[in-house]
């Protein structure tokens, strides 16, 4: 036991050492603190009360990884297990909840998978880890959706809170976002999407080109909405919009005023019965197309393959005014230190390096390093999901259930099509607060 | 009237099977879908018929880890079991006799059952919360080594959560120790003080026994309300959940019919537990 | 009174309600008091979650604040899950008593009506959806039989769905301490009035009925405090659409906005607690139990 602890702490000080190279004194001497009582304080403490240390100092690596279900699965825990010998524990919660625990327990977890859309919240909490884009081997190979706001060379649609806004801190332990590039990222990519609605072809049977059908009477009693406040205001945005009732200087930082008048509409489309219900879940919204209560949502776009998967007919249609972006990556609490850092970022460049990009990009959403991602996807699964031509055989989900038939076109084309016609992000505005408290009054009229 | 069989008597008879009709149609769609082909969905139509999602349930693993949740539940529900018991009793019996605060006690008791539970879940998320402040900062301060490197948080299934949970299951206990002993005969006790036995074998071989059957009243009732108990523990488990909540947070990210797997399981295992009972009674009786 | 050993009897039981309850319950009256922002509480002494909560709502117009609409909404489901309840599990449990005879036949109908409860709450409550949807069982069977043409919309999602799971979920709730009474009550007594010439109706409103008031009224309790905290039956039955005081808390937990949730909180603490007072006016549960 004592043995195992004194292991545990010697990483402790190795870390330190290495850190006070470049860091400020204080934390050398917290480091030299912790060293020297370390055998006493330590042997008391850290392996009896939590026993972790112990455990990732002598047996398996083991990371909690707090994050929603989108990552997560039995497959890639495996194949992770036999690539790199690291075991996962999943935490999975709603994206708010992912939010509240960084906030509340960040001692809960060791990697979280969190949204770029919550950085202004986490970010001036302190409570994650800047990341250091030089231990990502795959970092200069990150697409420019992330880095630049473009998608082959085209500048895309940049409001709400988009990456490259909120990449980049100011240092490590930094509070501050920074807008030149630095060594520091607040997140590292790894997966994202452009969304949009998602319609039952075989009710509808017309086609729908723009977002304002959500709202059409034509619907009523078959639409919903999904009730995650920052993610369902910026698809009401894109309905008001092409509504022709209002257009936004800046549909992700609106004002009161503007927030009101949004509200406002979606309140009145609701007291006239236009919505079936209100999804906060993923599976809620699978079930409720699936079931046919709903023929016209904003969906995700796994959602759709789920539905897809049990034979019923669903589109993830574009719509000309264009899509809603969204992106995910990795952080590690601020309290992470030694060993267990190390293999968090052991972690991420194995989620990097091509086996989990295939796995991601087979289910309809992208992978941040797109290079090593098509090293291991067949060319005609890289010709349907990326460039948007016809399949040349059936596609297969990761689990292997038909998703398309041999000849059917991606919803939206390739790559460039869809991530390109991006018109906004998921945000966090300046307003929050007074956008939550209006949200849920327009839940409770 | 109450050896007749009147019109009262079939009018009930007949409620009372629509109204069981009504507690086991749901009980039929879980059991009817948990038999889901693994192509199909939470909802009709069935879309094959197989026990792939008895497969899974029982392989667990992945996010949809039922099964370790189903376990936790059990463990804590048997903990909540012992605990319930071993205070209310006690508590029981010191309400036979004045003590200091007993009518405090007992308002309290009460209003923890009328206090709608979401209220002190926050309650207690927020006092453990600011226990953990509290403890880093003492950590910080006094340079503990162990608060400074490994400690989390107090905020913990077998802390917070078997507390939130204690504050639901204690009033019933209590409760049903007062209706026992409303109806308690005294003078087999007093008999026993008088015979010179000491106050610990009059209650161990004379109170106890009378007072058991409704012991183990308790006992599944602090159980079950622990099994099932949700809002109270919502904000209070930490890291882990119980079965409730994670059945909660799955329906918020991906949910298949090992739901209704699971339903159909417990339905089917609480179905044997009372039939066994029914038996054992049985033969008891004929003894 | 000296401290003595009855009093260390009962020292855990107390300790676990000061450290559970008690505190708990003083933390969220202080704590709804405070600032806060995105991230962090900030200890203060404001009105301004107070403030909030009754904005607009003491003003004269035609439309009801949200606050208030909230509230009657809530006061709306506890009403009708009350009432239904009530005269479900008490014909129940009337049936029960008076109609079995047999100790085991009552033991066992008792335990075929407790069974469904071993079956966690969130999977009785999701599968009614199947049930009761616009393609579900009911639609199909109402539609091939002609009773209706189209699939009724109300079923689901619906006031009526909401109310239905809390009649699922909670009229054992009420049948138990019933049940309880009744069995109380000297069936002599029955016989007597039935004797001297009182119909059954007679029998029912002047003994039984006055004789299981407190089993009524405890059941009432427990009905009463579990839907108006409610947060999660209301969501999912109601499609995320029916607003109920819970739920505001809930959401604005989620958010962590606690200081704002807490004040919610303390006003649904205030009137429960009253409601409850109320009832309890008509009754001593110690005496009673």
């Amino acid at each position: 036991m004592i043995k195992l602890v004194s292991t545990c702490n010697i990483f402790n000080f190795y870390k330190g050492v290495d850190m006070s190279k470049k860091m400020n004194k204080k934390i050398t001497r917290r480091s030299m603190l912790k060293s020297t009582t370390a055998l006493a304080g330590a042997a008391l403490g850290s392996g009896l009360i939590t026993g972790f240390p112990a455990i990732h100092a002598s047996g398996t690596p083991t990371i909690r990884y707090l994050g929603t279900a989108v990552n997560m699965g039995s497959e890639p825990e495996k194949k992770l297990f036999e690539d790199t010998g690291i075991k996962v524990k999943y935490i999975s919660k709603t994206t708010d909840e992912v939010v509240k625990t960084i906030l509340t327990q960040p001692n809960s977890f060791d990697i979280v998978d969190s949204e770029y859309f919550s950085m202004p919240k986490l970010v001036p909490s302190g409570s994650l880890l800047g990341m250091d884009t030089n231990r990502i081997k795959e970092w200069s190979n990150v697409v420019t959706a992330f880095t630049e706001g473009k998608v082959n060379g085209k500048t895309i649609g940049d409001q709400g809170t988009a990456p490259k806004k909120v990449l980049y801190l100011k240092g490590p332990n930094s509070t501050e976002f920074s807008k030149e590039p630095t060594r520091y990222a607040t997140l590292i990519p790894t997966v994202y999407n452009a969304d949009t609605l998602g319609i039952r072809p075989d009710l509808i049977k017309r086609p729908i080109n723009t977002w304002a059908e959500l709202l059409n009477p034509e619907f009523k009693g078959k639409a919903c909405i999904l009730n995650i406040p920052s993610i369902g205001i910026m698809d009401a945005a894109m309905v008001v919009e092409a509504m022709g009732e209002y257009t936004y200087p800046d549909k992700g930082n609106m004002t009161k005023a503007e927030i009101d008048l949004t509200m406002k509409i979606f309140t009145e489309a609701k007291k006239a019965g236009q919505f079936r219900a209100f999804w906060s879940d993923f599976n809620e919204s699978v079930n409720l197309m699936a079931s046919g209560e709903v023929v016209i949502q904003s969906m995700w776009s796994p959602a759709i393959t789920a539905v897809r998967s049990q034979g019923i007919p669903c589109i993830y249609q574009p719509l000309k005014e264009g899509y809603r972006a969204w992106a995910a990556g990795f952080a590690l609490p601020s309290t992470a230190k030694g060993r267990q850092a190390d293999i968090c970022y052991e972690y991420i460049n194995w989620f990097l390096s091509g086996w989990m990009g295939a796995y991601l990009n087979r289910q309809g959403y992208y992978s941040a390093v797109l290079t090593t991602a098509e090293k291991n996807m067949k060319a005609y699964e890289w010709d349907y999901w990326m460039n948007g031509k016809p399949a040349a055989q059936d596609i297969l989900s990761p689990t292997g259930k038909k998703l398309a038939s041999k000849g059917e076109i991606r919803d939206g084309g390739s790559y460039n099509d869809r991530m390109g016609a991006v018109a906004c992000w998921n945000a966090t505005m300046d307003e929050n607060k007074y956008m939550v408290r209006k949200w849920n009054e327009m839940i409770a009229s | 009237m109450l050896n007749k069989k009147g019109k009262s008597y079939y009018f009930c008879w007949g409620f009372f099977l629509a109204f069981v009709i009504f507690l086991y149609g749901p009980t039929f769609t879980i059991v009817v879908l948990s038999f889901q082909g693994p192509e199909g969905g939470l909802t009709f139509p069935m879309n094959g018929f197989s026990f792939h999602w008895f497969h899974k349930l029982w392989e667990g693993g992945g996010y949809v880890d039922i099964g370790s949740a189903f376990r936790r539940s059990i463990l804590l529900g048997l903990i909540l079991m012992v605990l319930t018991v071993l205070l209310s009793v006690s508590a029981g019996m010191a309400f036979r006799k004045k003590f200091f605060g007993a009518n405090f006690l007992f308002l309290i008791t009460v209003s923890s059952l009328i206090v709608p539970s979401i209220i002190l879940s926050l309650g207690i998320a927020l006092e453990f919360r600011l226990l953990d402040e509290t403890l880093k900062f003492l950590g910080d301060k006094y340079s503990i080594q162990w608060i400074i490197n490994d400690f989390q948080t107090t905020l913990n299934m077998y802390s917070s959560g078997l507390g939130a949970q204690l504050t639901w299951t204690l009033p019933f206990g209590l409760l049903i120790m007062f209706a026992i002993f409303n109806r308690f005969d005294k003078s087999f006790e007093e008999a026993s003080m008088d015979l010179g036995a000491s106050s610990w074998q009059t209650f161990k071989f004379v109170v106890l026994p009378i007072i058991a059957p409704s012991v183990i009243g308790i006992a599944l009732f602090g159980f079950t309300l622990s099994y099932d108990e949700l809002a109270r523990s919502s904000q209070v488990m930490g890291a882990t959940n119980t079965l409730p909540l994670e059945l909660k947070g799955l329906t918020t990210t991906v949910t298949t019919p090992v739901i209704y797997a699971l339903g159909t399981l417990t339905t089917g295992i609480s179905f044997l537990a009372i039939f066994i009972a029914i038996i054992l009674f049985m033969i008891m009786r004929k003894k | 009174m000296k401290i003595n050993k009855y009093f260390l009897l009962a020292l855990p039981f107390y300790l676990i309600f000061i450290f559970f309850f008690i505190i708990p319950l003083i933390l969220t009256i202080i704590v709804s008091f405070w600032d806060y922002t995105e991230y962090s509480i900030i200890p203060d002494f404001i009105f301004d979650n107070y403030k909030y909560i009754f904005n607009k709502c003491f003003k004269i117009s035609t439309d009801l604040c949200v606050t208030f609409k909230t509230y009657l909404s809530t006061f709306y489901f506890c009403f009708m899950a009350w009432f239904f309840t009530l005269i479900i599990g008490f014909t129940v449990a009337y049936f029960l008593v008076f109609h079995v005879r047999s100790v085991g036949m009552q033991i066992v109908l008792f335990l075929i009506c407790t069974i469904p409860f071993w079956t966690s709450n969130v999977i009785r409550m999701i599968s009614w959806i199947p049930l009761l949807g616009r393609n579900g069982l009911f639609n199909s069977f109402l539609i091939s039989t002609g009773v209706i043409d189209e699939p009724q919309e109300w079923f689901l999602y619906s006031h009526f769905s909401v109310i239905l799971a809390f009649v699922h979920l909670y009229t054992l709730f009420m049948i138990v301490p019933i049940f309880n009474s009744l069995i109380r009550i000297d069936k002599s007594l029955i016989e007597a009035a039935y004797d001297s010439g009182a119909n059954g109706f007679q029998i029912l409103t002047n003994i039984i009925i006055p004789l299981c008031k407190p089993g009524i009224i405890i059941g009432s309790i427990f009905v009463i405090t579990v839907v108006m905290g409610d947060f999660l039956t209301i969501g999912i039955m109601g499609g995320q659409q029916i607003a109920s005081i819970g739920k505001i808390i809930q959401v604005e937990m989620s958010y962590l906005q606690l200081p704002s949730a807490a004040a919610n909180a303390v006003i649904l603490l205030i009137i429960t607690l009253l409601l409850i007072w109320t009832m309890t006016k008509f009754i001593d549960i110690r005496k009673e139990l």
